[in-house]
């Protein structure tokens, strides 16, 4: 009796093992139970990308969780204060200031934003000499850029005022209460399709800095490095997909079933999103990587976002390359 | 059963005494609170969270520098509009309202929905309606201050002492003579706290306003120094404004209690 009882306990305590084992291969594999992903921002047709890779690195046993929040800010805080394991940001300010223990991982997107005019007001840049400018804040890449290209175009508006949300500012550009502004690539086609006779883009060369790149803890980083990887080869791998056919978001979307509940309305402007951002180059094949950094290093100094000369940075104080490095190892640069 | 000798015994603290230990009081509870506030900034409870001295030290260059002054000029703007406006129109609709039961049913659901509804969800229609400029943040503190001066207007006068205004009439009072020698007087300490009250209110309207419509003002450097992570001098933009509306509406009370309830002076 003793003797069967022992051998039930052995059995049960093998399959125990054995579960556990599995379990921790899966663990392993994966990281721990739940990696919890802050934007800060509502959900949009620009994150259809973004969630495809999650859903295919979820397949591949990553467990990912997204929480929208209401700013970049309250996201960078969430990840400080371990309330989310990965934001979505640029907090260059928030590792140089306050020594965030936080680095930068993958860029998501570059800056890609669009200055646009009430051509009953103004044709040209040179006619923005002298009058208001409205960008998202202070101390943003919106106000930077036009701060550049006041700066090129050698004129001076009459004050900077600002407007948060490209949303809110195309609306104020509808509604005739603001005669120019800069926006993102959704509004810029809104308002051109609106009334194409009336607002007009005003030229402007590429800018080569990160608007989005993930970020995340540095202990989380290498803690959860398995975890980190599949999902950075998804992204990889959604990103180069993405930028070869556009039409394959909406499949994605299809097939992973994302963001059901979006608005036919929203349903068409995904096309056209994908293929204007592609084509400014805005989603890298290789994930930014040092060259993207060196970028924001030039960009985010004009702005005051981060101190010092672009020069003196160095990329480890900033970002952490690793897991994109191996990623890329595996699946080739482009 | 309690002896006379120990009545006796009870001392009588003297006004200036009472106000002395009052305020050792407060300092106490002020020491406290930022005592708590420097260790939680020393441990840190977060990167993100300054200590008191170091916010007090950006305070200090913010205000020498002259961006506090800046920020308060356009933060005072919409704001002394706004509660301009809704004390004049408070007051007429509030008295209007309690001494016409007309107006009353007109007015009443009104200011009561306004009461309470969330601001915060009427910014888009505020927006949409007025713009994004100092309008829309005069509309944004009209909405806060309004009903809480109207209301209290009204019930004040509403609830004006029945045996003073017989007394009025039985004395050949006319309407007018009621209204401006009994129901004003005896409803102004009511009316006052409305006022009080609605300042408050409207500090919440301009700083909701400065940060979800245009950010400016204290807002802005609430948002500007978020962003770029200059905690100490974003918590100092955030202890001033706590601090200049405590003051502000510290003074009405001290008014009210100076103007219109003497009996309570000391008391407090």
């Amino acid at each position: 009796m003793l003797k069967f009882s022992l051998s039930r306990r052995v059995v049960i305590g093998a399959a125990a093992a054995a579960f556990i084992a599995i379990s921790g291969t899966n663990v392993s594999a994966a990281g721990k139970s739940e990696m919890h992903v802050a934007f800060g921002d509502v959900p949009g047709a620009d994150m259809l990308n973004f969630l495809a890779a999650v859903y295919r690195a979820e397949k591949r046993g990553v467990k990912v969780k997204v929480s929208y929040l209401q700013s970049e800010d309250i996201a960078s805080q969430a990840v400080v204060s371990g309330q989310a394991d990965i934001g979505v940001g640029t907090p260059y300010a928030l590792i140089q200031k306050v020594k965030a223990p936080i680095r930068m991982f993958y860029q998501l997107s570059a800056l890609r934003f669009f200055p646009i005019v009430n051509v009953t007001k103004y044709k040209t840049w040179k006619d923005l000499d002298g009058a208001p400018m409205y960008v998202h804040s202070r101390g943003s890449g919106t106000e930077a850029i036009m701060n550049l290209m006041a700066k090129k175009n050698g004129i001076k508006y009459a004050s900077v005022s600002y407007l948060p949300g490209s949303a809110v500012r195309a609306g104020a550009m509808l509604q005739g209460r603001i005669g120019a502004t800069i926006v993102d690539s959704e509004r810029r086609r809104l308002l051109l399709r609106k009334d194409p006779n009336k607002f007009k883009m005003l030229p402007m060369p590429t800018i080569n800095a990160s608007d989005e790149a993930l970020y995340a803890n540095t202990n989380f980083l290498k803690k959860e490095s398995a975890a980190i990887n599949i999902l950075l080869e998804e992204l990889l791998q959604v990103w180069r997909e993405v930028n070869k056919n556009q039409n394959v978001i909406l499949g994605m979307r299809k097939k992973y079933n994302l963001l059901p509940d979006m608005h036919k309305k929203d349903v068409k402007e995904i096309l056209p999103y994908y293929k204007e951002t592609a084509s400014t180059g805005a989603f890298s094949n290789n994930g930014g990587g040092a060259a993207a950094v060196k970028g924001d290093f030039e960009f985010y100094g004009f702005a005051g976002t981060i101190k010092g000369d672009p020069k003196s940075h160095k990329i480890a104080d900033y970002w952490y390359l690793g897991p994109l490095n191996k990623a890329l190892k595996k699946l080739g640069t482009m | 059963m309690s002896s006379p000798s120990a009545s006796v015994a009870t001392p009588i603290a003297s006004p200036s005494f009472r106000i002395s230990q009052i305020t050792i009081w407060r300092v106490l509870s002020l020491i406290l609170l930022f005592g708590a506030w420097e260790i939680a900034g020393r441990v840190p409870i977060s990167i993100a969270f300054p200590t008191f001295f170091e916010t007090m030290s950006s305070l200090g260059t913010m205000i020498i520098d002259g961006r506090m002054a800046k920020a308060y000029a356009k933060t005072l703007e919409p704001l002394v509009i706004g509660i301009g406006l809704s004390t004049a129109f408070g007051i007429i609709f509030g008295v209007l309202m309690g001494l016409s039961r007309k107006f009353q049913w007109i007015g009443e659901p009104i200011f009561i929905v306004m009461q309470a509804a969330p601001m915060a969800a009427l910014i888009p229609l505020v927006t949409f309606l007025y713009g994004i400029g100092v309008a829309a943040k005069v509309v944004a503190v009209v909405i806060l201050a309004a009903p809480i001066i109207v209301l209290n207007c009204f019930r004040a006068v509403r609830n004006a002492s029945p045996s003073l205004i017989q007394m009025c009439q039985s004395f050949q009072g006319s309407q007018i003579q009621v209204i401006r020698k009994v129901i004003i007087p005896d409803a102004a300490p009511m009316m006052f706290s409305g006022l009080r009250l609605g300042v408050a209110a409207g500090f919440i309207g301009v700083i909701l306003a400065e940060l979800l419509i245009t950010p400016n003002g204290v807002g802005d450097l609430i948002t500007y120094h978020r962003s770029v992570a200059e905690y100490a001098d974003m918590y100092a933009a955030i202890f001033s404004i706590v601090f200049f509306a405590a003051v502000t509406v510290g003074l009405l009370e001290k008014a009210e209690v100076t103007i219109f309830r003497p009996e309570k002076k000391g008391a407090a």
